[in-house]
């Protein structure tokens, strides 16, 4: 019976491949979820290539794997992925049918898949991967993923056990993922910036998880990112065999001791949350077998996707586009940090409104309170232009993290807000922006490329 | 009067969801007052002082039961402080924390303290999220529910806000939270004093203050203004 239903299951999957493919339709979820409705375990009957590299993690699958991808991609290896589609269970039945030939084999040697946390206990069983990188464990959506206990535990009962972890070791959340499991962990060696004081609202682990005793941080980096140790137990950070040692960003390189043999690439980015994504990569295809030299040649040649950081220069005046991921208290506060560090005066405008909520309900606004606003407190951002219906609970928060109300203009017409912007002695335009407002972002985009060329009025 | 003091129980761990926040705002509005942040190692203040207000936030589901256990040796002050009207909120699942036990998916039962006539059970793989919407004595109340649990008990009597949209304390209730004497616990998460200033008022007045005046309050008022349009569109 369970064999009709996979059979039946593959070919209605297949033929909704091939009719939203004829009326241009997205056929990245839909056919899977046709497949594991029909077949509960369909993802385990379906082909799938040898050789599994899955991601997950809060923060960073998919610039990690879409690194690993295009490296893999680059170097020759036959490889599919689902990249243009649905991390969870569906997406992921879809990428195996689309990479499998008529009667369900795998047409592939390598898959790389990013996996979505929450849905492990449907992808696991069936789908083993040889890899899986854990990017980070970060609080995330309130609404799905609750706390990071709760997606540790899902994580941590669900990993297959013959997994190879590959894990963030500056972060005692995911670092201590599946105990029994093989693993290498990657990291960063102490910066210059790193404190001995927490400078975040968010700190998902305070005290240690074998004896409740308090931990000691040695450094923080970030939320809980950073170097402690129990001092009661054994717990604490482990060693890290992938450790960055030397992060220069006036030349832009990266040195790196693999388990004892030092390696150079260049910086592909100055975000701390893209570097930690860099070394991860390095990692997984180190231990995936390939060498440091073809690693260095791809990572000279890679950008970061430009749907999540952009740059441009009109006359003078940087406008920044970094992607923040609005629900996200981490992403947010992150992207916060690193537009406050920018040199130069600065605008930054916020569009961070959920468009789904925006349109069809009313946004849950708690996660505001989770994200560290105060970064924007500084005296380099001249003027913070909120856009969107949650305008006036931004401006809220923005207040209550001590920013004077004369810096913030906020309007539920964006376009209205933007036309607010006040150029003098301005270096840079940043503008934050969701996930699923690419559309906004454009049109922001262009409004502030017209201003600043001065096709349009300002308020300067 | 006395100087009023606020004693926020275990923010280290009991601050998910923003809900720390309440404090800092009401913080805000309370310039003169003393805020005591009480560690889990410590003992709480209660137990020796006067504490005009105490606060705790939602918290994890391992997190509960070693408040539990933190609290258990003070149950009878707690108890005692109710019924002598001390002012408490408790938000999220820390409500759970005062009932009588929370029934896991396997049907094993964490006992509570027992204070208040509530139990709930959890569903850790159904999250239950929606807005809430409801009456409290003259004013409304507005807030959101994410929660693993559904809560059980009558409070028909004895609640918190009366539901317009979104639940009581299950499914099948109309009546949200519990309150009895100066004790309201709520399931309402997140910053609900910066999301409700009429409530926040109310707190203060409990507390004191003569003329309340709220922190940013312009603002704060036309937000719940917007808010209350867009829960009664919805």
């Amino acid at each position: 019976m369970g064999r009709i239903k996979y059979v039946i299951a593959l070919i209605l999957a297949r033929l909704a491949i091939i009719v939203l493919k004829l009326i241009r339709r997205d056929a990245s979820y839909f056919p899977g979820k046709i497949a594991v409705t029909i077949c509960p375990d369909f993802l385990g009957r379906i082909g799938k290539p040898e050789i599994i590299i899955g991601v997950t993690g809060t923060n960073g699958k998919t610039t990690v794997c879409n690194m690993i991808n295009d490296i893999l991609i680059e170097n020759g290896y036959d490889v599919i992925n689902n990249r243009l589609g649905s991390n969870v269970n569906s997406g992921i039945a879809t990428t195996f049918i689309s990479g499998a030939t008529i009667t369900g084999k795998s047409k592939h040697k390598i898959a790389v898949l990013e996996i979505d946390e929450r849905s492990a206990k449907k992808i696991y069983p069936y789908v083993k991967p040889n890899f899986l990188v854990c990017t980070n464990l970060f609080r995330d959506s309130m609404k799905r993923n609750a706390h990071t206990e709760f997606i540790y535990n899902i994580l941590t009962e669900n990993i297959p056990k013959e997994t190879m972890l590959i894990l963030n070791g500056d972060d005692l959340i995911s670092a201590n993922l599946a105990p029994e499991n093989k693993r290498v962990y990657f990291g960063i060696d102490r910066l210059d910036t790193d404190t001995e004081e927490s400078h975040n609202i968010v700190k998902d682990i305070i005290c240690c998880p074998k004896c409740n005793t308090e931990l000691k941080y040695d450094y923080y980096r970030y939320n809980h990112i950073g170097k402690a140790h129990c001092p009661n137990c054994e717990f604490g950070t482990p060693e890290i065999d992938y450790l960055a040692t030397k992060l220069d960003f006036e030349e832009k390189k990266l040195i790196i001791n693999e388990k004892g043999q030092v390696q150079e690439y260049k910086m592909i980015s100055d975000n701390i949350i893209n570097i930690y994504n860099m070394i991860a990569v390095v990692t997984v295809l180190r231990e995936f077998g390939i060498s440091s030299a073809i690693l260095k040649n791809s990572f000279e040649r890679m950008k970061i996707v430009e749907t999540r950081f952009e740059e441009e220069t009109i006359n003078n005046i940087k406008i920044i586009m970094q992607l923040a991921k609005g629900q996200n208290p981490i992403a947010c506060s992150r992207a916060f940090e690193y537009v406050s560090k920018i040199k130069g005066n600065k605008v930054v405008i916020i569009l961070l409104d959920d468009l789904h909520d925006a349109t069809n309900s009313s946004e849950c606004i708690a996660w505001l309170y989770d994200t560290d606003y105060e970064f924007l407190n500084n005296d380099s951002i001249k003027q913070i232009i909120v856009g969107g219906v949650r305008c006036i609970d931004e401006k809220i928060r923005l207040e209550l993290a001590g920013i004077e109300e004369n810096k913030i203009y906020c309007s539920k017409d964006e376009i209205e807000a933007v036309k607010q912007i006040e150029l003098e002695k301005i270096d840079s335009v940043c503008i934050l922006y969701d996930l699923y407002s690419m559309k906004l972002k454009e049109k922001i985009k262009k409004q502030v490329e017209n201003i600043i060329e001065g096709n349009e009025n300002s308020n300067e | 009067m006395n100087k009023i003091k606020v004693e926020i129980l275990f923010p280290e761990f009991c601050n998910l969801y923003g809900d720390i926040f309440n404090m800092k705002y009401l913080q805000k509005c309370l310039l003169d007052a003393e805020f005591i942040n009480t560690s889990f190692q410590k003992i709480p203040r209660f137990v020796e002082e006067d504490i005009t207000l105490i606060y705790m936030g939602p918290m994890t589901e391992n997190m509960q039961e070693k408040v539990i256990d933190k609290l258990t040796p003070y149950t009878k002050k707690l108890k005692e402080l109710i019924n002598n009207g001390t002012i408490m909120l408790f938000t999220g699942n820390s409500m759970e924390i005062l009932g009588e036990y929370i029934e896991k998916e396997d049907g094993s039962k964490i006992t509570g303290l027992s204070i208040i006539p509530i139990n709930a059970k959890r569903d850790m793989m159904n999250r239950f999220n929606c807005l809430f919407l409801g009456e409290r004595k003259s004013y409304e109340i507005v807030g959101f529910k994410s929660q693993f649990t559904m809560c059980y008990g009558n409070n028909e009597n004895n609640y918190f806000a009366k539901s317009k949209k979104g639940i009581g304390l299950n499914r099948n209730s109309k009546f949200e939270g519990y309150e009895e004497n100066n004790f309201i616990g709520t399931y309402l998460l997140g910053p609900i004093l910066i999301l409700n200033p009429e409530f926040t008022k109310e707190i203060l007045i409990k507390m004191g203050v003569q003329e309340p005046k709220l922190a940013l309050e312009d603002d704060v008022i036309q937000a719940y203004k917007q808010r209350l349009g867009e829960f009664n569109s919805i």
